[in-house]
């Protein structure tokens, strides 16, 4: 019997490399950009941890991305330096919420799991958006001192455009490597089974409930780490982040893109900004143009952009 | 008591409010012995087969499996026990292949469904086992394929599988022969005589083909408007009057 | 003792306000199984369309009757051509084509009217201050409190005593069996839809003297609406009845009991009732 998983891993490969060379070759402004585009990937790719791989719309990821976001500027405020502790600290805190909100809502199901993460995800924004004294309110919380990295003897800051994009680019790929890890791991095969067949998986000896707290508690730590990295690269840490219209966002991206690739919600985010930058430029109603091009994607191609390119060039391998 | 019974029910009832769908059923069954469970529509089989595999508890009664009171547990924890169901109506992991069909029970057996990291493909524990199962229904050659592409008759074979996998004490196979045609339900028998043969497992069948019910049993319980109307084996269940007037009647006979 | 009247008449009209709202949105996912993201979209459209009306008519009324029957036009080309496709897909999608939806209506009433606040005055008969037990109140709050069981008790009867509302009706717990009887389901479903439609707009023409017209006036409508509908029950009628005034209730006296926290009090509810009872107080069922 043959049974072999080949992966291939020769455009990850390439996409890397790019990623890597970019900012020698694009200007500053696109640097930048292509730095949203990794943090914003990052948390579309945990998000799909839940939608393409658990079988889980959360309609709440915001909370846990804001969460990492101001533990960073909390610590930073305080006059803590190490890049290292940030970026756990801030996992660890939007891990801790993930466990807790997760075990309240897994016991629901589509619709109302939708529901119950969006009103949790509320719940945090108006407690962002009005506890003052701890999180500034709605004016957020500014950050002036970035940490810096004491990396073989030399001393690297963050506050050059391009050093930000590397930092993010690391961190990211990184991040990209573990989700990566895990996906093509027997637990994240049991996910996919989850996905597929939540109610054969009790008949096979899983615990639904205890697979899924652990799938939204990770996913909520990666999406953390993507807010401590906004933090950094934005400076600030606001409640916006913890609204219900940030929250649609990864979902967006990750349609766009395809939740049945490991990368598509990356490229979905990808799509998604060079989008707004090609129509900005143009006209102020981003909005109305996102949702037009929405509408085709959602209607004809549910496999997402990159799903259906997949389908139709390659044969059907492993991600 | 100690028995030597694999599966034992003791006067199981499930209500729902003041509505008795089944009630009183008590059965012994011996390690080995291959058993069917017969009645027509609405005698309250799947409601049995529920109320033991966990879906809900029974609002009466006992379960005994390898004289363990399992009664009660939530589904999960009943295959935990070594008690493993198949559905009628075909439910595997459709976008899955059929290799990693098989590997999901394996993955909770060897509790390893919370390990974030490694290859399912290079561990022998999991593979080797995989392998041997599909070997046994026949679904070798066919591993790597998505179930969803695969024929009818196979994707039952894939539901067997799936159940036989983590060898279970006892199987419970709902209709496993249904919507097949003549030569698939051969197979079928033919398959479920050769596993009872060369397994531990004890198979518990319900069926509504008699010809197969007929074939495979050694023992036969009839379940009649929620009640046990019969047991025995198959000359006796074809000789009983009460059997014949409230089901077998109907039927062509065998 | 002021205050106390006050916050329950405040809370009534409110409420009652998000009942109409809620209970559009409530019977569509009741029957077609969809929850549109868009109705708070519709609600705002609905608005926005009898401000304009409002000014070639001249009068109020007129715009009350014309603004939400314009909005339902465009409800029905929604359903005819978008919602239509994707009923039987998974409820992901559902969301994100109504997240759409959303987002190219409220892009398009900024265009249109401008990013700009617009102020509507309710009609000369329903302006002023009433006394109600001693208690100063605007008329204008008070005939909300009256319409809402008004139409309410029209739209129960109509579900429950009329020919088309037993059909409805029929065609939401079994459209299979309901087609198969030679019920014009897609028929139906565009009905229903053009109903929610017109429910979330009349409450956006209603609410307009209220509130001032923007175009995130939507955004704020469809997660009360969701609460309403959740903790009520999906598809029931008293159920969005009884939401509405409990979160009506809620808003009104939530900043006097909880201060800064009043803003956090819905989703608490809503998380309560999700945990407690998910499939609403009431049992489904329109």
């Amino acid at each position: 019997m043959n049974l072999t998983q080949r992966h291939n891993l020769l455009g990850p490969a390439l996409l890397t490399l790019a990623l890597l060379l970019a900012p020698l070759v694009i200007p500053i402004y696109w640097t930048m950009i292509l730095s949203e585009i990794l943090i914003m990937g990052l948390m579309a790719v945990s998000f799909n941890l839940l939608l393409g791989y658990t079988g889980l719309l959360s309609f709440g990821q915001g909370a846990f991305f804001g969460l990492g976001s101001y533990s960073a500027a909390l610590m930073l405020q305080a006059g803590y330096q190490n890049l290292f502790i940030i970026l756990l600290v801030g996992m660890l805190v939007a891990l801790i919420a993930a466990l807790v909100v997760g075990f309240f809502s897994v016991r629901l199901d589509e619709i109302f799991f939708a529901m119950i993460t969006l009103g949790f995800g509320m719940l945090f924004f108006s407690i962002a958006h009005n506890w003052l004294e701890v999180t500034g309110g709605s004016d957020g919380l500014p950050v002036f001192n970035l940490p810096s990295l004491s990396l073989f003897g030399l001393q690297l800051t963050f506050y050059a455009p391009v050093n930000m994009y590397y930092l993010v680019f690391v961190i990211v790929l990184i991040g990209m490597i573990l989700l990566w890890l895990i996906v093509h791991s027997p637990f994240g095969l049991v996910l996919k089974a989850l996905r597929e067949n939540k109610h054969r998986v009790s008949f096979i000896g899983g615990n639904v409930k205890t697979l899924r707290i652990v799938a939204f508690a990770i996913s909520g730590a990666f999406t953390g780490l993507a807010g401590v990295l906004f933090c950094l690269f934005n400076n600030m840490a606001t409640p916006e982040f913890m609204h219900w219209s940030f929250s649609a966002k990864p979902v967006i991206m990750s349609v766009i893109g395809g939740t049945s690739v490991f990368l598509g919600p990356l490229f979905g985010a990808g799509i998604f900004f060079v989008l707004e930058q090609l129509i900005i430029q143009y006209t102020e109603n981003w909005m109305l143009f996102l949702g037009i091009f929405l509408v085709p994607i959602v209607l004809f191609f549910p496999q997402g952009v990159f799903g259906t390119l997949r389908n139709k060039f390659f044969k059907r391998g492993e991600k | 008591m100690i028995s030597n019974a694999v599966l034992q029910i003791e006067n199981l009832g499930h209500s729902y409010g003041k509505f008795k769908v089944i009630e009183d059923i008590s059965l012994a069954i011996g390690k080995g012995e291959m058993s069917a469970l017969i009645g027509p529509n609405g005698a309250g089989k799947t409601t049995f087969y529920n109320a033991i595999s966990g879906k809900f508890p029974p609002t009466k009664g006992k379960v005994l499996l390898n004289n363990e009171d399992i009664t009660g547990l939530p589904s999960h924890r009943v295959v935990d026990k070594g008690m493993c169901r198949s559905f009628q109506i075909t439910n595997i992991f459709a976008e899955l292949t059929v290799a990693e069909n098989v590997f999901s029970p394996l993955i909770i057996q060897q509790n390893k469904h919370f390990k974030p990291y490694g290859n399912i493909f290079k561990d022998k524990q999991i593979t080797e086992k995989a392998f041997h199962t599909l070997e046994q229904v026949g679904l070798a050659d066919r591993a790597d394929q998505v179930v969803a592409n695969l024929a009818y008759g196979d994707k039952r074979l894939v539901e067997m599988a799936i159940v036989l996998a983590r060898d279970p004490s006892v199987v419970l196979l709902d209709e496993p022969t249904a919507g097949m045609n003549p030569e698939e339900t051969e197979n079928m028998i033919s398959l479920i005589k050769k596993l009872a043969k060369n397994s531990g497992t004890t198979f518990f069948i319900t069926e509504h083909d008699m010809k197969v019910v007929f074939s495979l049993a050694e023992k036969i319980y009839v379940l009649h408007q929620g009640h046990l109307l019969a047991q025995g084996n198959p000359k006796e269940i074809r000789a009983n009057e009460q059997v014949q007037e409230a089901y077998l009647g109907r039927k062509v006979h065998a | 003792m002021d205050i106390l009247l006050l916050n329950i008449l405040n809370g009534l009209s409110w409420g009652m306000l998000l009942f109409l709202i809620a209970v559009g949105l409530s019977t569509v996912f009741g029957v077609m199984g969809v929850l549109n993201f868009a109705h708070g979209s519709l609600f705002m459209l609905g608005a926005y369309l009898c401000m304009q009306a409002m000014q070639y008519f001249d009068s109020f009324w007129f715009g009350l009757l014309v603004g939400p029957l314009c909005a339902v036009i465009v409800g029905v080309l929604i359903e005819k051509f978008l919602l239509k496709r994707i009923y039987d897909r998974d409820v992901s999608y559902q969301l994100l084509l109504t997240f759409a939806i959303l987002l190219i209506l409220d892009d398009a009433v900024r265009m249109i009217w401008g990013s700009g606040y617009h102020v509507v005055d309710p009609p000369a008969i329903l302006s002023g201050i009433m006394s109600i037990a001693s208690q100063d109140y605007p008329v204008y709050r008070f005939f909300l409190i009256l319409i809402g069981p008004l139409i309410g008790g029209l739209l129960w009867s109509f579900f429950h005593f009329t020919k088309w509302g037993k059909i409805i009706r029929a065609a939401s717990f079994d459209n299979i069996m309901a087609e198969g009887v030679g019920i014009n389901v897609p028929l139906i479903y565009t009905a229903v839809f053009a109903l929610g439609t017109w429910l979330a707009a009349f409450g956006g023409a209603l609410a307009a003297p209220l509130q001032s017209l923007n175009p995130s006036m939507g955004e704020k409508i469809i997660i009360e609406s969701f609460i309403v509908v959740v903790v009520g029950g999906m598809g029931s009628f008293p159920g969005a009845f009884v939401g509405a005034l409990l979160l009506g209730m809620l808003e009104s006296f939530g900043p006097v009991f909880a201060g800064r926290a009043q803003m956090a009090l819905p989703y608490i509810l809503l998380a309560v009732i999700l945990l407690i009872k998910p499939n609403g107080l009431f049992r489904k069922g329109v």
